[in-house]
């Protein structure tokens, strides 16, 4: 926290009232103190939301004793830590192990996607009175300056989450809802529609159509006092075509073979690459949405090899193991990595026992959240799962306790207050608690 | 409290009379839900917890009476220690429980249970809930206020004498938004913010709603503003006077038959009819236009494709033969202003080859028995049945019974490019284990060997059917509206109650005597004051979007936009290989490729295409993109055969294509400062006509004209 207070002088300064600082000077301070400290971070994170609910038993809780219809098809492997094993389909985050914070006593009540997902990308339950922002459109809607070329929450290939309900906007309007890259970086010829001036149209053209627009909006408005805020959409639109910094961002070309290849080459690896040429320039929030991970049936072909019979697996697992395992190396040679927070994580687990498709169901009551870089002290497992990776064993963490964590970890204070557009106000975090030992 | 001991000293003393018998489900059960045994993160969950699995919010009182006394061996009970019995003992604290300290061990609720356990723990089925009623159901009162509300439950007993109870210290409540309204164990309401708040009330298995306003200014509204055109207006206007929201005045002529062709026939009028109607003196053109827009083939078109939206048509079928069939008759339907009743039916008892008939496409929707009922509560019922596919609704009446029931009844209809009854197939109940049985959805089951479907459609569309009629007027509402009485418009439910609940009533009732038609339904609302009022707001209403004291401006469809980009441009977008003049909104399949529509954010039709009330539809900073710097508008203005360049190339002066393309996009003529203003922006010489690209250009991309205000 580059000024202000830090987080050790607040608490101090919440301890002053026993000292005798008045109430009013108290809540003064601790007014500035948010004001200052809630949102001046340069920290960046990178969201792996793998859609559609993330087997947790075959990935980062496994239970190699546990009888064979919960412990599935495949083995365990162990990790660089000593005691910290996870699924055999994950060598190369195994090899980092030193990188990674594995929570696995995550605990929801809701099991269908739409609700799931809003519950794990807001960190709150869904209510009909409310939509609240996803994580990232707070981060963005914080952290935007007025004059950035790339917008602060970018998607990519697309924001798609969770059955398609949820735009991740909330309450928070439209100017917060997430870019979406809209094509996949892992196809070829990939680039985003519509960067490039169309033909006979330049800078001065544009300038001109955006001062036409604002009149023709003002004429509309007629005698009526108050400005209407410009649309902000138009607004970044125009900047983003008449920025070639900001093209430039989203061209992979300018990667090496090499590079590319560490990632892996299927969507989740050049997603991963893209979010890192993203947060390398700055912008606040990358989501990278991975969609399949429902695996109601035949868990052991989408799993693991991709396509029935693929000599080198390319299920949803290795491509995971080599996106995540990619991107850590890869910012940490940028020197990025503890700056920039990597989460991976969907709206629930799956069922302790495999069903008779070979597959699992939807559960939500224990599954597992990854967390590395952004500062978070690797090598543990938080929390755990009881002996069938049915229920928490120890140190239940809700969503709710996982928006509070993410925030903190972003340098923002969970207790900052957002106003609906009644003026109704809403703490970024209500009722969760920050995991300490990810939080230090 | 007094002391359980005391109690105990009291029965086992001698055998307690008939009357003093604690009745499991309606005294035991209760507290259950009251301490949230029963939730859905707890015992209620679909494998209970802990080992002891309880009903989802007592939704089964027989199958929590054998859980609590049979299972395990009645592990659960000491009958002679009943306070040490484990029902008892975790929630109490005595013993370690993973859910936590539930209630006093010397609490009124502990002392009743341990009262039944003392006297054996037998279902004695003493009474029957016959009703529950809350009272105030509608407070009108200031905020910050505190008030109490009253549950009283009816019971029957089993001699058949009805007896009333207070049970408002044992109903569970649930605020619907906490920061504005708490509600105390004890039912005092606290309410702390101005507007409008709901409070859920559970016993048993009823649920009630309590309705709270607090008006959000002090002085009352003008009345003068207040204007009433038909029944629509009446809880509209008692509504926004109890919250003393001011009104907006109504819309000018140009705003309205903008309004009012878009939202009836997905287009914008031409500048012909603009100007009739600016120019009609007479006092009747309003309902007149609405007679005449309701006749013509647009409407048609437009409702058509609405409807294809509902039935998800082309959504996940690849089959274009079919999904053509479709088409042509769903729009025959509203060509031929068939009822909604004989619509469903249709679809709901088709079968034969989808090629040729086209109601039997209903059955290609959904994947299989279980998918397909969903997808017919959904659009059909307007409810969400599916959350009944793995325990009971929580929270609404619906049980696995029902949503298995609906899929039974489907289970033989085999649907390829034939759809056909088959015989003797099932679909597993998961609660039983058996085979589910045909049952109407909260009704009967019915006889697993005839046509379910027959029962089905026949109890659907009768006049008395409390979901039909209410899910299609809501959705009409709602496309008008901009926002469903109840939303989402596809979540129905008790715990959901609608804004308006007499408006909605009566747009049902008259549903039925109009006998279930389109037309009648869109009528009525178009004529009402409340859908004739401005989109300006006023100070005070700004806010406001549930209330209708202002028009809630909606953003264009993604077809309507793209079908109105067209016609101001004069420039047609072409569809693949289809004719060209073919129109956005007559597209049956959604994948027909259009880069314009998919940015645009058009639906898919693989899910519902229900849009939440408020949610911009479109893709955002995509479409921005789209618009600013894509193909779909360059293009059409540069396009040599556009109305543009045509009138450039004829060297039309800069008043007539000004003028020309205000009454194109926006319907009106532009006023004198606006004249004057493009006059100056328009330099003669090599640059007019790259300056008029640009006016043309920021006219299609206003705000005034992607909206429908």
């Amino acid at each position: 926290m580059s000024n202000g207070l830090s987080r050790r002088d607040f608490v101090r300064v919440g301890g002053l009232s026993a000292l005798g600082v008045g109430l009013p000077e108290l809540l003064r301070m601790r007014a500035a103190c948010a004001a200052e400290t809630s949102i001046s971070s340069t920290k960046r994170c990178v969201l792996i939301w793998l859609d559609g609910g993330p087997t947790h038993l075959e990935t980062f809780d496994v239970k190699p004793d546990a009888p064979s219809e919960v412990r599935g098809p495949f083995q365990s492997i162990a990790t660089a830590n000593a005691g910290i094993r996870i699924c055999e389909l994950l060598p190369e985050l195994a090899k980092r192990s030193n990188d990674l914070a594995i929570v696995r006593s995550v605990t929801s009540p809701l099991g269908e996607h739409n609700f799931g997902t809003h519950y794990l990308l807001t960190g709150y339950k869904p209510t009909p009175a409310l939509v609240y922002p996803a994580v990232g459109a707070v981060v963005a809607h914080l952290r935007q300056q007025n004059d950035a070329v790339l917008p602060a929450h970018i998607a990519a290939p697309r924001f798609r989450v969770g059955g398609g309900r949820f735009d991740g906007q909330g309450f928070l309007g439209p100017a917060a809802r997430p870019f979406s890259v809209g094509a996949d970086p892992a196809k070829p010829g990939f680039g985003v529609a519509d960067l490039d001036f169309y033909p006979g149209l330049d800078q001065d053209r544009l300038e001109r159509r955006r001062r036409f627009v604002k009149s023709i909006e003002a004429f509309e408005r007629g005698s009526e006092s108050g400005s209407m805020p410009d649309d902000p959409h138009f607004e970044q639109a125009f900047r983003l075509v008449t920025s070639p910094k900001a093209k430039a961002a989203f061209d992979l070309s300018e990667e090496t073979d090499a590079t590319r290849n560490r990632y892996g080459r299927k969507s989740i690896g050049q997603c991963c690459l893209l979010a890192r040429r993203l947060v390398e320039r700055g912008v606040p929030f990358v989501t990278v949405t991975n969609p399949g991970w429902d695996t109601h049936q035949d868990a052991y072909t989408r799993l693991k090899e991709g396509f029935a019979g693929a000599r080198v697996p390319v299920g949803l697992v290795p491509s995971l193991d080599l996106a995540v395992s990619g991107l850590i190396d890869d910012l940490r040679d940028r020197r990025l990595l503890d700056d920039t927070l990597i989460m991976v994580m969907g709206e629930f687990g799956r069922t302790p026992k495999l069903n008779t498709s070979g597959g699992r169901d939807h559960w939500p009551r224990v599954f597992s959240v990854l967390f590395a870089g952004g500062g978070v002290p690797g090598g543990q497992v938080v929390g755990s799962s009881d002996a069938v990776g049915e229920g928490p064993k120890d140190q239940p963490v809700t969503p709710a306790d996982l928006a509070a964590t993410t925030y903190r970890l972003l340098g923002i204070s969970p207790k900052h207050l957002l106003h609906t557009t009644d003026g109704r106000p809403v703490k970024l975090s209500a009722e969760g608690k920050e995991i300490r030992e990810l939080v230090g | 409290m007094n002391s359980v001991i005391l109690i105990f000293a009291v029965i086992s003393a001698a055998p307690p009379r008939q009357a003093d018998l604690v009745d499991f489900d309606t005294e035991v059960a209760p507290i259950l839900s009251k301490a949230g045994c029963n939730a859905a993160a707890c015992h209620g969950s679909a494998s209970g917890r802990g080992g002891f699995k309880l009903s989802l919010f007592g939704g089964d009182a027989a199958m929590d009476f054998e859980a609590i006394v049979r299972d395990r061996e009645g592990r659960l009970l000491r009958f002679d220690k009943p306070e040490d019995s484990l029902l008892l003992a975790k929630p109490t604290g005595m013993l370690e429980h993973e859910g936590g300290f539930r209630m006093e061990a010397d609490s009124e609720f502990a002392g009743l249970i341990a009262r039944w356990i003392a006297q054996g723990a037998d279902r004695h089925m003493r009474f029957e809930l016959e009703d529950v009623s809350v009272t105030p159901s509608h407070h009108i009162t200031s905020a910050p206020a505190e008030f109490p509300i009253k549950v009283t439950a009816r019971f029957r007993s089993q001699t058949g004498r009805s007896i009333t109870r207070d049970v408002t210290r044992i109903a569970v409540y649930e605020s619907s938004d906490t920061s504005a309204l708490d509600v105390a164990e004890n039912g005092v309401v606290s309410l702390k913010r101005r507007g409008r708040s709901v409070l859920v009330v559970r016993f048993l298995s009823r649920v009630l709603t309590v309705q709270v306003s607090a008006p959000l200014a002090d002085a009352p509204i003008e009345s003068r503003d207040a204007i009433r055109v038909n029944w629509i207006d009446d809880e509209v206007l008692t509504t926004l006077k109890q919250l003393r929201i001011p009104l907006s005045p109504q819309a000018t002529d140009a705003e309205l038959i903008r309004r009012l062709t878009l939202d009836l026939t997905g287009r914008l009028p031409t500048p012909d009819e603009a100007e009739r109607f600016a120019n009609d003196k007479s006092s009747g053109k309003y309902e007149a236009l609405v007679e005449r827009l309701m006749q013509s083939d647009a409407f048609d078109d437009y409702w058509c494709f609405r409807l294809m939206s509902l039935l998800r048509v082309g959504g996940s079928v690849r089959d274009e033969q079919a999904n053509s069939t479709y088409a042509n008759w769903i729009r025959k339907q509203i060509t031929d202003r068939r009822a909604l009743t004989e619509v469903a039916t249709d679809l709901l008892v088709a079968v034969g080859d989808t090629h040729e008939n086209g109601p039997a496409n209903f059955y290609r929707t959904g994947a299989g028995a279980r998918k397909q009922a969903e997808f017919i509560s959904e659009a059909l019922m307007g409810v969400r049945l599916r959350c009944a596919n793995c325990h009971n609704h929580p929270l609404d009446r619906w049980k696995q019974d029902d949503y298995h029931g609906l899929s039974a009844l489907l289970a033989n209809v085999e649907a390829g490019q034939t759809v056909r009854l088959l015989k003797g197939r099932h679909v597993k109940n998961p609660k039983t284990g058996l085979d589910a049985i045909p049952k109407i959805p909260g009704e009967q089951f019915i006889e697993p060997d005839g046509d379910g479907r027959v029962d089905f459609a026949k109890w659907l569309t009768k006049p008395d059917n409390a979901f039909f009629g209410k899910a299609m007027v809501n959705r009409l509402w709602k496309s008008l509206m901009g926002r469903g009485l109840v939303e989402p418009a596809d979540d129905i439910r008790a715990t959901n109650p609608a804004s308006h609940p007499e408006l909605l009533t009566r747009l049902e009732r008259e549903f039925w005597t109009e006998g279930a038609r389109l037309r009648p339904t869109l009528k009525t609302i178009v004529l009402s004051a409340a859908y004739r009022r401005s989109s300006r707001t006023r100070p005070g209403n700004e806010n406001d979007d549930r209330f209708y004291s202002h028009r809630r401006p909606k953003t264009l469809e993604a077809e309507v936009l793209v079908d109105a980009i067209s016609d101001v441009s004069g420039v047609a977008e072409t569809f693949g290989l289809l004719p060209e003049q073919t129109r956005a909104v007559q597209l049956f399949d959604p994948k027909t490729p259009s880069k314009s529509l998919d940015v645009l954010g058009r639906c898919s039709r693989e899910e519902s295409c229900e849009v939440a009330a408020g949610a911009e539809v479109g893709g955002g900073l995509s479409a921005r993109l789209h618009l600013l710097n894509g193909k779909l508008l360059n293009e059409k203005i540069a396009s040599p055969s556009g109305r543009l360049q045509k009138m450039l190339k004829q060297g039309d002066d800069n008043r007539s294509i000004i003028e020309a393309f205000y009454w194109q996009a926006l319907s009106r003529p532009p006023s004198e400062s606006e004249l004057s203003y493009w006059n100056h922006e328009i330099p003669k010489g090599p640059d007019r006509k790259a300056a008029f690209e640009d006016f043309v250009w920021s006219l299609l991309s206003s705000s005034a004209f992607s909206n429908n205000r």
